[in-house]
């Protein structure tokens, strides 16, 4: 499985890399920023579907939790109400699921071409296309960054950790959408101060070239949000626009509202003529 | 990222640098991964072991590279680990004893990983470094507590493979994709070849006046000695990262792609080809007329050059071997050694550090280190 993992996904990621990296004058975190670039707007359309329905799902909280407690002893109609108001919960997770093999290529990808040890180099050299030659000449890349920092090693000023710990955390406060549920609320926000944490410890240990690589992926993710908002909340608009419709004229059934409409009861018969001059109010009649 | 990176347990580190082993007269000297060892090559008795314990407060390596006895001192490199972070010394400890009796850094703050150990003359070390240098070292001589650097040759990218030495010339491949010619008492150049489009991390080898080596550019190059012109070239399938074995009418090396050749020794034609299942580091070792290949793909092929049989291709069929040893199951990289009748081959990963394997059958001799006796079981 590994094996067509490589020839599928990284060893395309890897050669690519490398030609890219030949176009921009042998500066590879231009070539990173350029293939995360390409990658990013490839999965765009995916990115966007999983948003909305992220979006979505977050919105339809407290109707999910209605219909799950009403219909908790009968598990039939409780898929088919779920169903009837478009709870898909793979929808968040499925296009993250097709991205996250593309994510671990390319990161395989930097991670060979950086080739930090004998070993990752020897590594490298089995999988460059014969037919590609010139890409042997490029190794070992330059893996200087403005002259600071050894993208082959970890960042002894600790300025990627850093970067890496402020954009995964404006990443992830932007992209997960809010929740009116406490407890997905609680988690929501514990994961927006644990996951920043954790890569920047992470990044003290591995080689800031990808680091450079999670940097841009999450600056890119954030801008991606800002362009894609719009759209984002135009849906959101018209998911609450359809939810709205179908409480109030529909059958699905809600926590507050009856089912049937309510009945016009007339106005009991007056006994008195009214006089052309006078009108007397009737009790418990509606005004018009 | 974090599911991506390799969760270490406990226990000893994953290893990342190349293992490489020595034999001089009844003891083995061998680097692997953060321990040097020394053992009797007629049993595996270990009779030290540097260091002897881990030591967080002072980390050392991990090694890497074929250690040296200079005098009664052996000397071996620090090399890189897995993350990337790098041993930029070469350590000096006693023949007899394994403690460290000097080490020796870079100047400045350059210095990188000595990939390969180093070579000597006896008197002067030469230690070629990733930060492109070939240092030139003399432990007699101190300087701020560590050898003495004499000279130091610089070239434009790491030097991850150890010089030839050879009549007081050190032939020196780099990854800048030359190989230098550098006067071994001064450190001048003398020359160097040009003709390789990718690095040269192999160690080059001489015979009659022509050096062979191969390049990344899946070319394998016959230099003359004298001048560094070039004498023939000869295309292959992949990377050439082993040092070549050379009789007197052929060479014998391996490729990325786990592809051995052997080629004329005059014209670089192919003789034969015979393909293993992945990568060949090692310098392949002849001993009478057998030649044995280790491989990255755990496996041990022994063939008999009186007797090789190939196709109109020149390809050898996989099983026309004089035998393979398949079940050590362990990645080789580094050149096994023949003492005797024994072929002790280092291995990369794993509790066992040397196989030694009979030459006439490949089946196992012992095993380094020892394994401990088992415990009776209780009440038994």
């Amino acid at each position: 499985m590994g094996n067509i993992f490589d020839i599928l996904v990284v060893n395309p990621m890897t050669n690519i890399l490398l030609l890219i990296y030949d176009l921009l004058f042998h500066n590879y975190v231009l070539a990173i920023l350029v293939l995360t670039i390409i990658i990013r707007l490839i999965t765009l359309p995916l990115t966007l579907k999983q948003q909305v329905s992220s979006m979505k799902m977050a919105a339809m909280q407290p109707q999910i939790k209605a219909i799950q407690e009403k219909y908790k002893k009968e598990p039939q109609k409780l898929s088919e109400e779920m169903r009837k108001v478009g709870f898909n919960p793979l929808g968040g997770c499925l296009p993250l699921l097709v991205q996250f093999p593309i994510l671990i290529g390319l990161y395989n990808a930097i991670t060979r071409t950086l080739a930090v040890t004998p070993l990752s180099l020897l590594e490298l050299g089995k999988h460059i296309y014969s037919f590609l030659p010139n890409l042997s000449s490029l190794v070992p890349v330059n893996s200087t960054f403005l002259g600071l920092i050894d993208l082959g090693q970890p960042d002894k000023l600790f300025i990627i950790p850093i970067l890496v710990v402020a954009t995964t955390y404006f990443s992830t406060k932007l992209t997960t959408p809010p929740s009116t549920d406490a407890q997905t609320k609680q988690t929501n926000q514990m994961m927006s101060m644990m996951m920043p944490v954790m890569f920047g410890f992470f990044m003290l240990s591995a080689p800031a070239g990808l680091g450079i690589y999670w940097i841009v992926s999450n600056l890119i993710g954030i801008g991606q949000y800002f362009l894609i908002k719009p759209r984002l909340d135009l849906a959101k608009a018209e998911h609450a626009a359809a939810t709205s419709a179908s409480s109030s004229g529909g059958s699905t059934p809600s926590v507050s509202k009856p089912s049937t409409p309510k009945a016009r009861i007339p106005p009991p018969r007056s006994k008195v003529k009214p006089s052309s001059s006078a009108r007397i109010a009737k009790p418990g009649s509606e005004s018009k | 990222m974090l599911l991506l990176s390799a969760c270490g347990g406990g226990g000893e580190v994953p290893p990342s640098a190349f293992p490489g082993m020595v034999v001089e007269g009844p003891s083995a000297y061998l680097a692997s991964n953060t321990i040097v060892y020394k053992f009797d090559v007629s049993n595996g008795a270990e009779s030290w072991r540097f260091p002897t314990a881990p030591d967080t407060a002072n980390p050392r390596g991990p090694f890497s590279g074929m250690p040296i006895k200079v005098g009664d001192v052996i000397v071996v490199g620090g090399s890189t680990g897995s993350n990337g972070a790098y041993d930029k010394h070469l350590y000096g400890m006693s023949d007899t004893t394994g403690q460290e009796v000097w080490r020796f850094t870079p100047p400045g703050d350059k210095g990188r990983e000595f990939v390969d150990g180093a070579v000597s003359d006896g008197k002067l070390i030469y230690a070629p470094n990733g930060d492109g240098n070939l240092y030139a070292i003399d432990p007699a001589q101190k300087d701020n507590n560590q050898p003495k650097v004499i000279w130091t040759f610089n070239t434009g990218n790491r030097l991850w493979g150890k010089p030839l030495l050879a009549d007081g010339i050190l032939y020196q491949g780099a990854l800048d994709h030359k190989l230098y010619a550098i006067n071994a008492a001064t450190g001048k150049e003398l020359w160097r070849f040009e003709g390789a489009t990718a690095p040269i991390a192999a160690t080059p080898t001489l015979k009659d006046g022509v050096l062979y080596v191969g390049a990344f550019d899946s070319n394998f190059y016959a230099v003359n000695a004298k001048d560094g012109s070039l004498k023939w070239k000869s295309t292959v399938d992949g990377w050439v990262w082993t040092a070549a074995t050379v009789t007197k009418d052929a060479v014998y090396f391996g490729d990325v792609h786990g592809k051995l050749y052997a080629l004329d020794l005059e014209s670089g034609q192919h003789n034969w080809t015979y393909e293993t299942r992945d990568t060949i580091k090692a310098q392949p070792v002849i001993s009478g007329t057998m030649l044995f290949v280790v491989s990255v793909d755990t496996n041990v092929y022994a063939f008999d050059l009186t007797d090789i049989r190939k196709d109109a291709t020149g390809k050898v069929d996989y099983n026309n071997t004089k035998w393979q040893n398949i079940t050590l199951a362990r990645r080789m990289f580094s050149a096994p050694v023949v003492v005797g009748d024994a072929l002790l081959i280092p291995i990369f990963d794993g509790d066992v550090k040397v196989w030694a394997l009979d030459v006439t059958t490949g089946s196992r001799k012992y095993q380094f280190p020892i394994p401990p006796p088992a415990t009776p079981a209780p009440g038994k």
